[in-house]
């Protein structure tokens, strides 16, 4: 009787110990929480971004079903609040989607300081933080063990612009650079410089401007004297129209003329007309990329995602039918790329998430996706390069997601004054 | 004996507000890092008050106090984290470096500003600040436009578990305790010779003048104990708590607008009022934003236009109009 008894206990213990595990592990749904920056400096790539979750949460419930997780497949919800871009706001929101909410990963507000404001409290909490609007390589040089990037570090913004100069050219040399006095432009000045010195170029010009500059004709002047054959520059958008006009007002004509942010944006275009013909500049995505199932297997990695076409028609259910640029882009890869760890994991335990970030090398219409294991910095996303060409901008580089080939060397100021364009044959 | 103590009683509404709000961010899920925005809010109040609230004088540059007050911090933990067993004394060393730049900062400040009154004085305190940023900006000092990031070496110093303590916990008491320090500073310049000649001088700055009250004296007391609280709050709420700053986050004008808005809508010149305005103004900012993602201050704006309407002393201000006479009377001033 005894024995019977004890054998009842240890089965009784053990149905029950199951259960209770069993319960512990049930997921009903995955929670995504986010400090979207919906108003404040930074609310246009905020409410961009804004867009691009909730395109890609849609894609993952309506198509992908859910998230698989212990067998069967569970909603993802996203949890955003409005963090107005301000410090204060995103660390108390933080706070709020750790404890209250109970989310499973956090995508962090947009720009490198907000990126860095929330990274403690999400430390704190061991949530999977993930960056999708701080392109700052410090970021990952701090040892945050939960941060995780998305997008291509600042260093790495002009890198794919110098390699494909370098195959177009393999004989230009004098390379100019002159960017903005920021964080985020010095953070790209000093990886372009380290990379052209890699690839045999000439520093022959390296300054930077003062931010909210009104005049870049000095510096200009300087730079002309410099003769250089290549320049690579820009901040933001008005200096980098700015840049571009003051060389065509001084005649400073070189094979090739790369600008970070403001070569991408359809403003550049109004504001200069022809004068963009053949100025190349990164993006960390474009409409139009070549990102697709087939280019995945090309390169060896699993794809996960909607195509381009279907990422921008679902960004436009919610934009109110405005064009999602990349940074609706590089926030939607953002839920993509957590969904697959979790469904990797298997689990919702922050740490096997992080440690299934480690494993994941995939594609989604953004781009490839994989990360320093040890500093959560992205390695294989690669910037796209467009050019301006008949009015037009055109992906020329990387070669795979590519829609056209470049036009090199870039025509003279005067050439495109009597209506040259820069489309090649 | 105990009228001497009477006289310290309008500290307990304010250190009771404070008491509560650590309270409730301990012991209610998820309430601390909304509890530490508050009591920020509160701090930078209570300290702007100082100056604006007891001389009139409105300082739009004022967050350039509270910029050099996270650059101390930062300077002390980036430049210090390499020597062995200093530990603690690293943040001490920021919270004195913090008091001693702002300090410094706010006599170079006041030495010239101060001699300008109303619209002039507020227009070259704009110029401040933002000279002072396009200097380190293009001066390339400290980092320049690339700021200090120095999370890594705090975590150097302190061991990961440690430091996500102090940065997630720790520096939000601190700035509870820089509340405190700053409440009671108020109450000891109303209750003593200085809190009389900053209020003669507010009411009429050339009578007070005229009566034998150096002016310029009590304006600059007041102009550097407002700087050093507040450059010492944000040692603690942006360089301890957050461990980066970029120059064009922490000289951004919008915290100036805030402490102006929070002074105002508590009541100038009050003990009580920055608290009762960050409160307002903090609550009413974070619900909204809960309750409606995107439109909160679509709705935020109009609240903040009735209440500046329907209390035009503020909200402390109206309050003690409406005690006089009753028992609340000697606790809120």
């Amino acid at each position: 009787m005894k024995e019977y008894c004890l054998k009842s206990a240890i089965i009784f213990m053990a149905v029950f110990g199951l259960l209770l595990t069993t319960n512990a592990l049930a997921v009903d749904k995955v929670v995504l929480g986010h400090p979207a920056c919906l108003s404040g400096k930074f609310a246009k790539a905020g409410s961009q971004a804004s867009w691009g979750i909730k395109a890609c949460v849609k894609w993952i419930n309506e198509v992908n079903g859910g998230v698989k997780i212990g067998g069967k497949k569970v909603p993802l919800v996203y949890k955003p609040y409005d963090c107005e871009s301000k410090k204060e706001m995103v660390t108390s929101l933080i706070g709020r989607l750790a404890t209250i909410e109970k989310v499973h990963g956090i995508i962090a507000a947009y720009s490198s300081g907000l990126t860095l404001t929330g990274a403690p409290v999400a430390e704190k909490y061991g949530i999977p933080y993930l960056s999708q609007g701080g392109a700052s390589n410090r970021i990952f040089q701090q040892g945050f063990q939960y941060a995780v990037q998305v997008l291509s570090p600042a260093t790495l913004y002009q890198a794919g612009a110098v390699d494909m100069l370098r195959k177009a050219d393999p004989s230009a040399k004098r390379m100019a650079l002159a960017f903005e006095d920021s964080e985020f432009a010095r953070m790209v000045l000093r990886g372009a410089e380290k990379h052209a010195k890699e690839l045999g170029f000439k520093i022959v010009f390296n300054r930077t401007y003062p931010k909210h500059v009104n005049d870049l004709t000095p510096l200009l002047s300087d730079l002309k004297a410099a003769k250089p054959e290549i320049i690579l520059g820009g901040g933001h958008f008005p200096d980098g129209q700015l840049f571009a006009r003051q060389m065509s007002d001084l005649d400073i004509n070189v094979k090739a003329l790369s600008m970070i942010v403001a070569v991408t944006l359809p403003a550049f275009r109004e504001a200069l007309g022809a004068k963009t013909e053949g100025i190349v500049g990164p993006a960390q995505w474009e409409f139009g990329v070549k990102y697709s199932p087939a280019a995945a297997k090309k390169v060896g990695v699993p794809w996960f995602g909607p195509t381009n076409e279907e990422f921008v028609k679902l960004a436009k259910e919610f934009s109110g039918g405005k064009t999602p640029d990349y940074h609706a882009a590089e926030a939607g890869a953002a839920p993509l790329v957590f969904v697959k760890a979790v469904e990797l994991a298997n689990s919702v335990e922050p740490d096997k998430i992080r440690a299934a970030f480690n494993k994941m090398d995939l594609m989604t219409f953004f781009g490839e996706f994989k990360i320093n294991p040890d500093t959560g910095l992205q390695t294989r996303h690669s910037m796209v390069v467009v050019q301006w060409q008949g009015g037009k901008k055109v992906i020329v580089w990387p070669e795979e997601a590519a829609t056209g080939k470049l036009y090199y060397p870039m025509p003279t100021f005067a050439e495109k004054a009597k209506g040259k364009v820069a489309v090649p044959r | 004996m105990s009228s001497k103590i009477a006289r310290y009683y309008p500290l307990i509404p304010v250190y009771a507000a404070y008491l509560i709000l650590f309270l409730i961010g301990r012991n209610v899920t998820g309430m601390w890092q909304l509890m530490a925005m508050l009591v920020f809010y509160c701090a930078i109040g209570q300290a702007f008050n100082i100056f604006l609230g007891m001389t009139g004088y409105v300082d739009f540059g004022y967050v350039a106090f509270m910029g050099i007050g996270t650059y101390g911090m930062a300077l002390s933990i980036s430049h210090l984290y390499q020597i062995e067993g200093l530990g603690m004394w690293v943040i001490l060393i920021g919270a004195v470096l913090a008091i001693l730049m702002s300090g410094a900062l706010s006599v170079a400040v006041g030495a010239v500003a101060l001699r300008l009154r109303g619209a002039y004085f507020a227009i070259a305190t704009i110029g401040v600040n933002e000279g002072f940023r396009f200097l380190i900006e293009g001066a390339k000092i400290w980092g320049g436009s690339e700021g200090i990031i120095f999370s890594g070496q705090f975590t150097h110093i302190f061991g990961r578990k440690t430091a996500s303590l102090i940065s997630t916990t720790w520096a939000d008491i601190f700035v509870i305790l820089v509340a405190c320090l700053g409440a009671f500073v108020t109450l000891r310049f109303m209750l003593g010779k200085i809190g009389y000649a900053l209020m003669a001088l507010r009411e009429d700055e050339d009578a007070a003048k005229v009566m034998g009250i150096n002016v310029t004296k009590y304006k600059i007391i007041a102009f550097i104990t407002s700087a050093s609280l507040v450059g010492l709050v944000a040692a603690f709420a942006w360089g301890l708590k957050l461990t980066y700053l970029f120059p064009d986050e922490i000289f951004d004008i919008s915290y100036t607008v805030e402490c102006i808005i929070i002074v105002l809508l508590g009541g100038a010149g009050t003990l009580l009022g920055p608290v009762a305005g960050a409160l307002i103004y903090g609550l009413s900012k974070y619900w909204l934003t809960i309750i409606l993602p995107g439109f909160q201050l679509l709705i935020f704006a109009p609240i903040i236009i009735v209440i500046v309407v329907a209390f035009p002393e503020g909200v402390v201000g109206v309050l003690k109009r409406r005690v006089r006479g009753t028992v609340l009377e000697k606790f809120i001033v």
